[in-house]
């Protein structure tokens, strides 16, 4: 029905427009807030205006940190790049056992497939503190504490059963006629999966694989428990700001906007697939 | 040599058996339909040909081989879908090739096959449009084309022309007759369109929750159907079913019908006595204004043209729904009212009461 | 004169599209309805049959004109004002409700005795056979089933207009001829003024009294059965009526003291200017070229002046249909009785002067109908 009075069109814009700021306004702040010196962001009342200064940025690049009890080293650039080499690489590994594991999860009923598959979605569902205390003290055992290849593989956790579960939706939203055609058309079960079924799914592995980078770029605790300094992400990183001598807002504002401006960028590139992975996921998944 | 044989086959799901005890050949260059309604298991028989399904029993043998062990592409088949199945992401060229090039390495020979199946079925100018750019009419050649193109010696048609318009499924329908005789292919062609089974079928497989009930020729199916499950599918509008127990007059079978006794020719007296199921095809009814000898009072209640036909709703005066169907008569002649009906006594087909079989007449 | 029920007029559909052209769904529509007729919109998805019942239903703005019914104009008000009853193609049944009482509530606003509810609604179930299922829930039913139910939901109520959408899309083969006689035979009876939306033409002509044809969002032609089928207006509503539909070829005229009709690499139809009326010949006027069209079921074969080869002979029980290849395209015959011709062979037709039909090459506008201007 197509009845719509001006005063809802004005409702719908007001609502809509509250959303949004309650939503951008943050991030906004923050923005504003990695141009500013310590000073300026604890005035009390804030203002807006103020000298911008890109003081917090080059201390971040360079790695010193001049506070008021000496300067600190901190390894931010470090972290920056712990984070990149531990998302991309934790999704890669989780694209090539996930991707395949959704497909027969997909088409094959097999038994136990459907405990199996909610078994790995449960991962989800369970506290990361639940598992970590058991995890620090095997990872000590057999020496994976404080290793890339030791939270990679922790970053399964987060990585696959996202994968497993949005790819999976995608593949059972393919027709099974499509590859009965490609297949009686004369092409073996590989060939068909590489070149009918995954290209189909692309969007669906595109969205996950976006998805599951985020999250794991996102996560905090695994590595604060699991690694030390040299190997933490910017997430664990942003704890050093938390100095002796205060909190350095400014550093801390920086960090922010230069650890989220890849993802962000990432996500509204892929926004798209993202919306469209996800719902379908959700309807089939 | 048959060229499909199955033997025995069984198949059943988590939901109940599927196909139970199914039998079927098909000779070289035969064109056999399996017909049925929806949920008979005609795709099922068809993707446990096609090695997509395996059977729980029985035996599968293409061109006299066993092919139990052999996965779909080993099986060297052509086959179309209902929902065409097209690759989304190919041009409707390469939709056609993948069916060659898994075998055929030499992309001038591809190209040419291609062109050449494309031509028989006017879809070349289409042939570097993505699937979501093709008309209906267009997916579906596009389909049948790739199905075609390998020359495979056995076809399989899953209810090809259920999605498209009728009008282009009645062109289609005129069309494939002489396009399957002159592939030479082995076609079973699946289908819930009684018109389209007989139109194409050199012989039809009635296929009837799970078994074969008749297998023979399109008029043999329609004049004398092995049970009355199979009449009640074949003819628009539907056979006419009227229970009755008929009694042995003077030689002849009689039954009542509309307050009135109507008597069978002689071949039909071995039937008195039993309880049966009259089938009376709707054109076997005869519509007058003036009663006449065996004629019974009527009442027509509704009168809906079909094509060229009219369809007469009749209530007997003991309020049994009948329908007749006249073809070349003005329509506008018929009146709503009070009229007379007549059988041709001669087509009525006596089925057991209780399984449905034909009884009389015996052979046709 | 004729009492009007509904009155369409000059309505127009357009559907605003952000960022798109508008589409133009229903263009200049005029049409009336008189009391207790059944009309049928008949059309392929697209034609704007849909939206025009939609907006007769309320669920759609006018964008332009107005409509009356039962002497209210009725464009601008909620559906639930309009007095108008409507059965749905996609059965739309309450799920928490069994039949029965999804076909009562359609009674609820009526004050009729809770009796006559009971009877008002086991009548209509016994006609769409329903009665057994009554106390089921929809989602336990068959969708044939629950499309007879919305049926049912629709007929029961007491309504100055019926919509049907698709009535019997979804119907069990064996059931609706019975059923369209039924349904046909209650309309009739109780005066009922109905409209209902098809794309199958089979189902117009069987319920219908007068078909809407409709293409573009233009009505094409609004006639009864035989006039559609003897008269269409255009080569659209010709080609569109009729199964199978008309074989139509383009031919060049020439007109001497013999008319000729020359089909491109076909048949020569060949008339003596004496055999055709003087209207027929007027209407042809100066033209050099137009457009034949012959109905399947009027082509004579087994005999006649033309030869064709046979692409397939198709018996169907009751009729059989022969495709012939005749100027490179397929032309189709219906004969009731069996035609003992195989593919391949060559065989006898004749087309007569009075089943020809005669049509403009660019406007496709009907020139003639066998011995009749258009």
């Amino acid at each position: 029905m197509e009845h719509t009075s001006r005063l809802e069109r004005i409702i719908r814009i007001v609502l809509v427009a509250l959303i949004l700021i309650f939503f951008l306004f943050p991030i906004f702040w923050i923005f504003l807030m990695s141009f500013q010196t310590n000073e300026d962001i604890l005035r009390i009342p804030p203002s807006p205006f103020f000298t911008p200064t890109i003081s917090n940025y080059q201390a971040l690049i360079t790695g010193k940190l001049v506070s008021a009890a000496g300067t600190l080293d901190i390894p931010f650039m470090r972290n920056l790049w712990n984070s990149v080499l531990l998302s991309s690489v934790s999704v890669v590994i989780a694209l090539i056992l996930g991707v395949p594991a959704a497909y027969a999860f997909a088409r094959f009923k097999f038994r136990l497939g459907e405990d199996i598959a909610f078994t790995l979605l449960s991962f989800r569902f369970a506290p990361p503190l639940l598992v970590l205390l058991p995890l620090s003290l095997y990872f000590q055992e057999i020496g994976l504490t404080d290793t890339y290849a030791g939270l990679i593989w922790v970053y399964q956790l987060i990585a696959l059963p996202l994968i497993l579960w949005i790819v999976r939706g995608y593949f059972e939203d393919i027709s099974p006629d499509i590859e009965y055609a490609y297949r009686i058309g004369g092409h073996s079960w590989w060939r068909t999966f590489t070149r009918i079924a995954v290209p189909l799914a692309g969007p669906g592995i595109a969205a996950a694989g976006l998805l599951a980078f985020i999250f794991c770029w996102n996560n905090f605790v695994f590595a604060l428990i699991l690694a030390s300094a040299d190997k933490q992400p910017v997430t664990v990183g942003s704890l050093a700001f938390v100095t002796a001598s205060g909190i350095q807002y400014g550093q801390i504002a920086a960090a922010i906007v230069l650890s989220v401006t890849p993802t962000l960028a990432i996500a509204l590139y892929a926004q798209r697939y993202l919306v469209e992975g996800l719902s379908l996921g959700a309807v089939k998944g | 040599m048959a060229q499909v044989e199955i033997r025995n086959i069984h198949k059943g799901f988590k939901s109940g058996a599927v196909l139970s005890d199914i039998s079927l050949t098909a000779e070289t260059g035969e064109i056999v339909v399996v017909f049925g309604p929806s949920g008979a298991g005609k795709t099922v028989l068809l993707r446990l040909i096609a090695g997509v399904e395996e059977p729980d029993e029985g035996a599968i043998f293409l061109q006299g081989r066993d092919v139990a062990d052999a996965p779909p592409e080993a099986r060297g088949l052509g086959m179309a879908f209902q929902n065409f199945a097209l690759f989304p992401h190919m041009s409707a060229y390469d939709n056609i090739a993948s069916a060659l090039t898994a075998r055929e390495r030499s992309p001038a020979i591809i190209k040419a096959k291609v062109d050449n199946v494309a031509k028989l079925l006017k879809i070349s100018h289409v042939m570097q449009h993505a699937p979501r750019e093709l008309s209906n009419g267009q997916k579906q050649r596009t389909a049948l084309a790739r199905a075609l193109v390998a020359d495979p010696r056995i076809l399989l048609l899953d209810d090809p022309l259920r999605n498209v318009d009728a009008k282009l499924r009645y062109e289609m329908r005129l069309e494939l007759p002489s396009l399957l005789k002159a592939s030479g292919s082995t076609v079973l062609y699946v289908t819930q369109d009684y018109k389209e089974a007989m139109a194409l079928g050199d012989k039809i497989a009635v296929l009837l929750e799970g078994g074969f009930v008749q297998i023979a020729t399109p008029t043999e199916v329609y004049r004398a159907p092995a049970t009355l499950g199979v009449a009640r599918l074949f003819g628009d509008p539907t056979i006419n079913v009227i229970p009755a127990e008929p009694s042995l007059r003077d030689g002849r079978s009689v039954f009542d019908l509309g307050g009135v006794s109507l008597s069978l020719p002689a071949r039909y007296a071995a039937v008195a006595g039993k309880s049966c199921m009259l089938g009376i095809r709707p054109e076997s009814i005869i519509v007058e204004e003036a009663p006449s000898a065996e004629s019974f009072p009527v009442e027509v209640v509704a009168i809906t043209p079909l094509n060229e036909k009219s369809v007469l709703l009749l209530r007997t005066y003991d309020g049994r729904e009948i329908l007749a169907a006249e073809a070349g008569v003005e329509q506008s002649s018929r009146r709503i009212g009070a009229a007379c009906a007549r059988l041709d006594a001669d087509a009525v087909l006596v089925f057991d009461a209780a399984s449905g079989r034909r009884i009389a007449p015996v052979q046709s | 004169m004729s009492d009007i029920v509904l009155s369409i007029d000059n309505v127009d559909k357009i559907y605003q599209r952000r960022g798109k052209s508008p589409v133009h769904a229903v263009k200049s529509l005029d049409m009336a309805v008189e009391k207790g007729e059944i009309v049928a919109l008949l059309g392929s998805s697209g034609c704007g049959k849909t939206s025009t019942l939609r907006m007769i239903a309320g669920f759609e703005d006018v964008s332009n004109g107005a409509i009356h019914l039962a002497g209210r104009r009725i464009e601008h008000l909620p559906p639930a004002k309009r007095n108008v009853a409507m059965a749905f193609e996609g059965y739309s049944l309450y799920p928490p409700l069994t039949v029965r009482d999804n076909i009562a509530f359609a009674l609820k606003s009526s004050n009729l005795h809770s009796a006559e509810v009971v009877r008002a609604v086991a009548d209509v179930a016994a006609l769409v056979e329903i009665d057994a299922i009554l106390d089921r829930y929809p989602s336990s039913i068959s969708g044939g089933q629950q499309q007879r139910a919305s049926l049912a939901r629709a007929l029961v109520r007491r309504a100055d207009l019926y919509l049907l959408d698709e009535p019997m899309g979804q119907l069990e083969p064996q059931l609706r001829a019975v059923l369209r006689g039924r349904l046909k035979s209650l309309l009739a009876d109780r005066r009922m003024t109905s409209i209902f939306v098809t794309h199958d033409q089979t189902e117009a002509n069987a319920l219908a009294d007068r078909i809407a044809v409709m293409e573009g969002g233009v009505l094409q032609q609004f006639a009864n059965q035989k006039e559609l089928k003897e008269r269409p207006a255009n080569l659209f509503v010709a080609t569109f009526i009729g199964e199978p539909p008309m074989n139509v070829f383009d031919a060049d005229v020439a007109s001497a003291d013999h008319v000729c009709f020359t089909i491109a690499n076909g048949p020569k139809l060949d008339f003596a200017a004496s055999e055709i009326p003087e209207a027929v010949r007027n209407a042809i006027g100066g033209r050099k070229q137009v457009v034949v069209g012959v109905r399947p079921h009027s082509v004579k074969i087994g005999g006649g002046r033309h030869e064709a080869r046979v692409v397939s002979n198709q018996w169907l029980g009751d009729q059989s249909h022969l495709a012939m290849d005749v100027a490179g395209k397929l032309m189709v015959a219906v004969s009731h009785a069996p035609v003992p011709a195989k593919a391949g062979e060559t065989l006898r037709y004749q087309i007569n002067l009075s089943s020809l039909h005669l049509f403009d090459v660019a406007s496709g506008a009907a020139l003639s109908h066998g011995l009749e201007a258009a």
